[in-house]
């Protein structure tokens, strides 16, 4: 929930930047890698209050050197004050050190070797990556607008990742004939049903196992060929519950999905990809229950092709922590 | 049954009509629960309010790494300490 944590204050931001190298990891991969980045971090963790006994989380905000000296520690991840009195403090600390663990180019980083392949995600090669933002959402004056949340950050967009394998977007490239019709493939079909059609916006929510998806049912159709590009259109809907009968399920999304997707015929690629789900959504999971809306309210998610010219546009999905499941879901 | 409520204040001959025009031949069979009419649910204007606005996000405007490795190969060339900002669920990418 970075939109609502220290690194929103100004200050802050521009300290992490200018000062520091700044890195955010998933602690569930990061406590667990058995390679030479996990070693790193747990010689760092250990140095500080949280020794993950039992393999529990480690997750805080720690400054460190390149040589891994742990220079300052909080999990105060929401608090402004408490951060930025970390990050001066371990400023402070690291301005004493020698110059020689300290200056450009004065500590030399041993060779990585071999990844932890169970606890490394990297998008699949060649792959394709949308960007996933779901919202709470209301109507007034017949426009469909944001909602307020009692939770922390709950009214802001979530954020998340779908990735395709080449495989999958490759058969989304739709022939070059007006009216074409086909069906997205069912693995992507259930990936966005299970792991993106899904109310993220108070926290990690359980996603919705195979029995859940009542029914998931998207298709594309071309709309308009020029000699450049072909513009396709999506549309579905899906019903996730955790009942059959909707009446008695605790927990379901009822939702349609409209798109638009544009190959671009040269480039032999998609260079626009955008769609939203838009439905009704009831209930949560155990860690989402804090300021969910009573009955049934209006939810959003929205797809993108994000420009992924950053480091965090490799963040993998939330859902690949189970990576068999998430390439090939049931 | 009618829980699809936007459905039931919403013009569904104009659904209908928009139905006809995208929905892929044998891709789907659910015409008439499309909940999407032209104009008043319009794809952009949706993905506008969903997608998050200009200044919600600006704890992204931070150049985050996203492996600690690289941030100690950063951090030695560039001579700067390490920020870790470590948290169960992505913070860049969990909700």
């Amino acid at each position: 929930m970075g939109r609502v944590s220290a690194f929103a204050d100004p200050e802050i931001i521009k300290l992490a930047t200018e000062k520091f190298i700044p890195v955010t990891v998933d602690d569930w991969y990061q406590r667990r890698r058995q390679d030479a980045e996990g070693r790193f971090f747990i010689k760092v963790a250990n140095q500080g209050p949280r020794k993950g006994q039992g393999g529990s989380t480690r997750q805080g905000i720690y400054c460190l050197t390149a040589d891994g000296e742990l220079l300052a520690y909080k999990n105060a991840g929401n608090s402004s004050e408490a951060t930025r009195e970390q990050l001066l403090l371990a400023l402070a600390k690291f301005e004493k050190l020698p110059t020689n663990r300290r200056l450009p180019g004065a500590v030399a980083i041993e060779p990585f070797g071999k990844p932890d392949a169970n606890y490394q995600r990297t998008p699949p090669e060649n792959g394709l990556i949308l960007r996933v933002h779901g919202r709470i959402l209301d109507k007034k004056a017949g426009e469909i607008c944001n909602a307020s949340c009692d939770f922390p950050g709950g009214g802001k967009a979530s954020r998340d990742f779908l990735w395709l394998t080449a495989k999958e977007w490759k058969a989304l490239i739709p022939k070059p004939e007006l009216g074409f019709s086909y069906s997205l493939p069912v693995s992507v079909t259930k990936r966005i049903a299970r792991f993106c059609l899904i109310d993220n916006t108070r926290g990690e929510p359980e996603f919705w196992k195979g029995t859940d998806v009542r029914k998931a049912d998207f298709g594309l159709k071309v709309t308009s060929i020029t000699p450049e590009k072909i513009e396709v259109s999506l549309v579905g809907n899906a019903l996730l519950a955790d009942e059959a009968d909707l009446i008695a399920s605790k927990r379901g999304y009822e939702c349609s999905l409209i798109g638009r997707l544009t190959f671009d015929i040269a480039k032999g690629k998609f260079t626009n990809i955008d769609a939203v789900a838009l439905g009704e959504y009831w209930g949560a999971t155990t860690y989402t229950q804090k300021g969910v809306r009573p009955g049934k309210n209006l939810y959003g998610v929205a797809f993108s092709l994000p420009p992924m010219d950053r480091p965090g546009d490799r963040v993998s999905p939330q859902a690949a922590r189970e990576w068999n499941e998430y390439l090939r879901p049931n | 049954m009618n829980r699809r409520f936007w459905l039931t204040g919403i013009m569904i001959p104009a659904l209908v009509a928009l139905f006809s025009v995208l929905t892929p031949n044998g891709a789907s069979g659910q015409a008439n629960e499309l909940a999407f009419v032209k104009g008043e649910f319009n794809l952009h204007k949706l993905l506008k309010v969903i997608r998050p606005q200009a200044d919600e996000d600006s704890f992204d405007t931070i150049p985050w790494q996203i492996s600690l490795w690289n941030a100690r190969i950063l951090a030695a060339k560039e001579g700067k300490p390490i920020l870790l900002w470590e948290m169960d669920g992505h913070p860049l990418g969990c909700g």
